[in-house]
C-alpha cells in the first residue's frame, strides 16, 4: 500500500516559485491499476518522481508498505527502489550493451537480497512474449519489444509497485494496446500495483482508477476516465 | 564485467586511443626500467664486490687496482697490518687492446689474474657452468659473456689478447686452453677471462714499452692487491691503517668506491622515474578524458541504474572498474611490447656487450601494477561525478 500525505514540491524558476505539487494526499491499495492524468505541468511526473523516491519532496511524506520514506538517506532510498519499486519509462531506457535478458536482470545486480533470479527473469521474458528474443540487443528489437523488456525488468525484483512514465508514449496505438494488456495481466497475475502517468486517455480508460491533477493538486479521483475528465 | 568490456568494444577507436596512451607510457617504463635493472645489477654486483675488500695499488695510481706497478714484496708488509686476513696480488690487462668503447653499459673484455682461493673471501661468488678451475699455466676460465662472444666451450683453445688491426710486429699473443666457463653474474666476471698469476704477469710485461720489457722481472710485480680483513674488521679503518703503516701504496676505502657506484645507479633510477611520470601524464590524461566522455554519454544509463537500485557506491565502482580495466589492458599490452622490444634489442647486441636490458618479474609487476593504479586513479573523478548525478535529471537527459 502507498500513502501520500500532504505532498508538496516547490522549486524556483527564475524569481518565481513553481508549485509542482501542492498538498497531494492519496492512498493506493496493493494491486490497484491506477492512471494519473493531467495536462503538461500539472504535476504528474513530479508526483511519479516523488513516489519513486527519485526526488525529495519539499514537504509531506510517501509511505510504502508501512515504511515512511521521508527520512531515508539517498542510499537507503536506492535500496528501497531496488526492492519495492519497478520503473517503466517512455524511452524504454535499456542499456545498449546488454541483451534483453541481461537488461531484465539488471536490477538484480544492485539488490542486496534479490527477490528474483535468472529463471524468474526468463519466465518474465516469456510472459511478455519475448522468449525468442532473450539474447537480442536492444537495437535489434522494435520499440514495442523494447518496452516489453522494460516491463519485464520492472518486475524482476518482485516489487510492490511499478511506476510507468508515459509507457506507451513512444509506440503506435496497436502496440500501445498490446503493452496495456501486458501491464494489466502482470498487475492481475502478480498482484503488483501499477501507477501509470499518461496523456493517453485510451490507456487511462483501461485502468481501475484515474487520478487527475491540475496545478499540482488532485482535482479528480474516479473509477473511470470519463468521470475524471468531466471534473 | 561483461557490460564493461562491451562498453569498451562499443567505442573501439576511443578505447584504442586511450589504451594506446597507456601503452606508450608503459613501454617507456618497461624499457627504461629494464635498462636501469641491468645497470643496477651490474652496480649492485660491483658494490657487493667492492664492499668486501680493500683495493691497494701503487701510491701514484689513480684507479682502483690498476694503473701502477707494485712489488709483490709489499704483500708481506700489508699482511702484517692488524686486521688483514689475506692478500691477493692482482693483474688486469685488456683482452682487446686498442678497442675504443665510446658508450658502454658494462666493463670491457679483460684478462684477470686468478686465484680460486679468493672466492672464499669475496662477497661476489662465482660458479662454473662448465669445467673447473685453472690449475696451471696455459689454462683459462671464461666469464659467460666472454665465452659467448668468442663461441668457446670447455676444451677449446683461445688466443689472447686479440690482435688490433694496427698492431706492431712485436705484438705477442698466447694460446690458452679453456678449462672452465662461469655462470652469468650480471656483473664484472661476465666479461672477464681468468688466468693464473704467472700468465697474467707475462701479459702485464708484454704490455710495457719494449725498452722496459728486457729488464723487467714480471714475476716480482703485480698491478695491485685485493686485501681481505679478518671477520669483524672495519674495512675503511683497515684501509687507513694500510696507508699509515705501508709506504708506497694507496689503499682505497671501500665505502668511497661503493658510494660512487650508488651515485651512478641513481641516474638510472631518475630516468626510470621520468618514464613513469611520462606514463602518468600521457596515460592518466587519456583515461580521465575518456571516462569523462563516457560519463557524459551514459547519463541516462546512470539515471536508469540509480532508478533500479544502484547506490552511489555501486555506480562509482562500475566506472572505476572500467577505468581500471583500461589501465590493466594498457599495462599488459605495454609491458608485452616493452618485453618484446627489449628482447629483440638484447638479441641484436654484440656478444661482448651482453644483454643491456634486464626484464624481471618484479619489473613486470611494477609496470602492470602502475598501469592499473593509473587507470584506477584516473577514473575516480569521472566516477565520482557519475555517482553524484541527480537521477531525475539523468533519466530525462537528452
Amino acid at each position: 500500500m502507498i500513502e501520500i500525505n500532504q505532498l508538496t514540491k516547490h522549486y524556483k524558476q527564475g524569481k518565481n516559485v513553481v508549485r509542482a505539487l501542492d498538498g497531494v494526499s492519496l492512498t493506493i491499495e496493493q494491486g490497484e491499476f491506477v492512471a494519473v492524468v493531467g495536462r503538461s505541468g500539472s504535476g504528474k511526473t513530479t508526483m511519479l518522481d516523488s513516489l519513486g523516491l527519485l526526488s525529495k519532496p519539499t514537504s509531506g511524506s510517501v509511505v510504502i508498505d508501512g515504511a515512511d520514506t521521508s527520512r531515508l538517506k539517498d542510499n537507503q532510498k536506492a535500496r528501497m527502489r531496488g526492492e519495492k519499486i519497478g520503473f517503466i519509462f517512455q524511452e524504454y531506457n535499456l542499456l545498449p550493451t546488454l541483451s534483453a535478458l541481461e537488461n531484465v536482470m539488471l536490477p538484480l545486480r544492485y539488490a542486496s537480497k534479490p527477490a528474483g533470479d535468472r529463471a524468474w527473469a526468463e519466465k518474465l521474458m516469456s510472459e511478455v512474449g519475448l522468449e525468442d528474443r532473450m539474447h537480442h540487443l536492444p537495437d535489434q528489437m522494435s520499440g514495442g519489444q523494447q518496452q516489453r523488456v522494460a516491463i519485464a525488468r520492472s518486475l524482476v525484483n518482485k516489487p510492490s509497485v511499478v511506476l510507468g512514465d508515459e509507457p506507451t508514449g513512444a509506440v503506435d496505438s496497436e502496440t500501445s494496446d498490446q503493452l496495456a494488456a501486458i501491464m494489466r495481466r502482470m498487475n492481475e497475475e502478480h498482484n503488483v500495483t501499477f501507477v501509470i502517468v499518461t496523456h493517453d486517455l485510451e490507456l487511462a480508460a483501461k485502468t481501475d482508477r484515474v487520478i487527475r491533477l491540475k496545478d499540482g493538486r488532485v482535482i479528480a479521483d474516479e473509477t473511470t476516465v470519463q468521470e475524471a475528465v468531466a471534473v | 564485467m561483461k557490460e564493461i568490456v562491451r562498453n569498451l568494444i562499443r567505442r573501439k577507436l576511443r578505447s584504442f586511443l586511450t589504451i594506446s596512451g597507456i601503452v606508450i607510457g608503459i613501454v617507456a617504463l618497461t624499457t627504461m626500467g629494464a635498462l636501469a635493472n641491468n645497470f643496477n645489477a651490474l652496480l649492485d654486483g660491483g658494490a657487493k664486490y667492492y664492499a668486501s675488500y680493500v683495493p691497494v695499488s701503487d701510491a701514484s695510481a689513480n684507479g682502483v687496482t690498476s694503473g701502477g706497478i707494485i712489488p709483490l714484496s709489499k704483500a708481506d708488509e700489508i699482511a702484517a697490518v692488524p686486521g688483514v686476513a689475506r692478500v691477493f696480488p692482482t693483474i688486469t690487462v685488456e683482452a682487446k687492446p686498442g678497442t675504443l668503447q665510446v658508450v658502454s653499459l658494462g666493463l670491457p673484455d679483460r684478462i684477470v689474474s686468478y686465484d680460486r682461493a679468493e672466492d672464499a673471501y669475496s662477497a661476489l661468488k662465482t660458479s662454473f657452468a662448465a669445467g673447473g678451475d685453472v690449475t696451471q699455466s696455459g689454462q683459462i676460465v671464461l666469464g659467460s659473456n666472454f665465452a659467448a662472444e668468442f663461441s668457446k666451450k670447455v676444451g677449446d683453445s683461445i688466443t689472447l689478447p686479440v690482435k688490433p688491426s694496427d698492431a706492431t710486429t712485436d705484438f705477442v699473443q698466447h694460446t690458452y686452453t679453456v678449462v672452465g666457463i662461469l655462470n652469468p653474474t650480471l656483473t664484472a666476471p661476465d666479461t672477464a677471462a681468468y688466468v693464473d698469476l704467472a700468465d697474467a704477469q707475462q701479459l702485464f710485461k708484454e704490455q710495457l714499452p719494449v725498452a722496459l720489457q728486457a729488464t723487467f722481472d714480471a714475476s716480482q710485480y703485480a698491478a695491485g692487491f685485493d686485501v681481505y680483513g679478518t671477520p669483524g674488521t672495519n674495512l675503511d679503518q683497515l684501509a687507513d691503517r694500510i696507508n699509515a703503516d705501508v709506504s708506497g701504496v694507496k689503499a682505497q676505502r671501500p665505502t668511497k668506491i661503493v658510494k660512487a657506484l650508488v651515485a651512478g645507479g641513481a641516474l638510472f633510477t631518475e630516468i626510470t622515474t621520468a618514464a613513469a611520470l611520462l606514463a602518468l601524464i600521457i596515460g592518466g590524461l587519456a583515461v580521465i578524458n575518456t571516462m569523462l566522455m563516457a560519463v557524459s554519454e551514459r547519463v541516462r544509463e546512470i539515471g536508469l541504474k540509480k532508478a533500479v537500485g544502484a547506490t552511489t557506491r555501486a555506480v562509482m565502482r562500475e566506472f572505476i572498474v572500467e577505468s581500471s580495466l583500461i589501465g590493466l589492458i594498457g599495462g599488459l599490452i605495454g609491458f608485452g611490447i616493452g618485453f618484446a622490444v627489449t628482447s629483440l634489442l638484447n638479441a641484436s647486441m654484440p656478444a661482448s656487450q651482453g644483454a643491456i636490458f634486464l626484464v624481471t618479474p618484479g619489473l613486470g609487476a611494477l609496470c602492470i601494477g602502475f598501469a592499473l593504479f593509473l587507470g584506477t586513479a584516473a577514473g575516480i573523478v569521472p566516477a565520482y561525478r557519475a555517482s553524484r548525478m541527480d537521477p531525475v535529471a539523468a533519466l530525462r537527459a537528452n
